[in-house]
């Protein structure tokens, strides 16, 4: 699995929802993404990777772009 | 009373931490032992208890106010794989100044410790508390939190944060099986009271109903009550132990 599909697929995980409709969501887009799913993309994204994110970068992640973003802090390259 | 629990407890190569690391183990506990840094006396302490009682006792190393070294240590704790049940912290300095008195770098210094350290490890924690649907966090706070006592601006100040903090958890993640408490110690005999001048200390005592001070396993008993299911519907609460004061 590419680190895309892996971080599409934390979403779909965390959200049940499939991987098309991950990519451009944002923050309370969707009535599963509110602050308690929030925690919970936050451990797929966890475990998938092996990282512990910053409860500043937890905060800073509301959009699926904007969490490659933050996971490039982590060493985590997208192509 | 904690049988089958992982505990993780702050400080528990000294005072305070020491019994609570001692009474949780005495309860059937397995328990992240968390010491500033490894010495002999604390792996003999570990390894003593450990074949004591026949339980596992898993030291960990950190400064608490060193947040990378915090991370590490709880990324290590999250790939056993195992729950955290309760999460108690106890490491924490005292400090001793008039509100005039109070220096800047000490109420930096004071509050990196007693307050923000906490703050982000509890942070850190509670996170795998929600996942697994369930934690007790236990928070050692201090009287000097509560009744503004002279002398305590910043130690006060910091403490009664974390009590700030300890309620907001309770409210927020209440629903989520994860409670948080905290303990508002009166003067324990323990080396912390070195820091403090004499005449205070006999002051304290004087005014304590009981006449005497705390000891650490009175404060402990407390704490694994509150980190087992034993205390399932307390949340939010401060519980003093300070001899009536
Ligand atoms: N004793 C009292 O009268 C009293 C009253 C109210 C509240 N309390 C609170 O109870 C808790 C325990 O106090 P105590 O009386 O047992 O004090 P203590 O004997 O001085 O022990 C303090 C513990 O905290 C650890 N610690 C402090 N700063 C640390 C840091 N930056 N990183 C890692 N570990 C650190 C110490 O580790 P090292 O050994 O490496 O320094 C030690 O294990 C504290 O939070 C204190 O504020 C105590």
């Amino acid at each position: 699995m590419t680190n895309e599909e892996k971080y599409a697929n934390a979403f779909c995980q965390a959200f049940d929802i499939e991987p098309e409709a991950a990519k451009n969501l944002t923050f309370q887009a969707i009535d599963a993404w509110d602050s308690v799913g929030h925690m919970g993309l936050v451990a797929q994204i966890e475990e998938a990777f092996g990282i512990m994110l910053e409860p500043d970068d937890i905060v800073d992640l509301n959009s699926y772009e904007k969490g490659k973003e933050i996971l490039a802090k982590y060493n985590v390259e997208f192509a | 009373m904690l049988r089958g629990k992982n505990i993780l407890i702050t400080g528990t190569n000294r005072g305070i931490g020491k019994a609570i690391l001692e009474k949780c183990v005495e309860n059937g506990a397995c328990v992240w032992a968390h010491a500033r840094r490894e010495t002999p006396d604390f792996i003999k302490l570990v390894s003593d208890l450990s074949v004591k009682h026949q339980i596992e006792i898993r030291p960990v190393y950190f400064d608490m106010t060193d947040k990378e070294a915090v991370k590490k240590a709880i990324i290590s704790i999250r790939s056993s794989k195992l729950p955290v049940d309760a999460l108690i912290n106890n490491a924490g300095v005292m400090h001793n100044a008039s509100f005039q008195m109070s220096a800047e770098k000490a109420l930096r210094d004071i509050f990196e410790t007693d307050f923000f350290a906490p703050f982000f490890l509890t942070q850190m924690i509670s996170n795998l508390m929600v996942r697994q649907g369930h934690g007790s966090i236990v928070n050692i706070a201090s009287m000097a939190a509560l009744d503004g006592n002279p002398g305590k601006a910043i130690y006060g100040s910091a403490k009664a944060a974390l009590i700030a903090m300890s309620r907001v958890i309770a409210n927020e993640l209440g629903a989520q099986g994860v409670r948080s408490n905290c303990i508002a110690p009166g003067v324990i005999a323990t080396e912390i009271l070195q820091t403090m001048p004499a005449d205070e200390l006999e002051k304290t005592k004087e005014l304590t109903p009981m006449k005497r001070f705390g000891s650490p396993e009175e404060v402990a008993d407390a704490a694994v009550f509150l980190a087992s299911e034993k205390s399932s519907f307390i949340n939010g609460q401060v519980i003093r132990i300070d001899g009536g004061l």
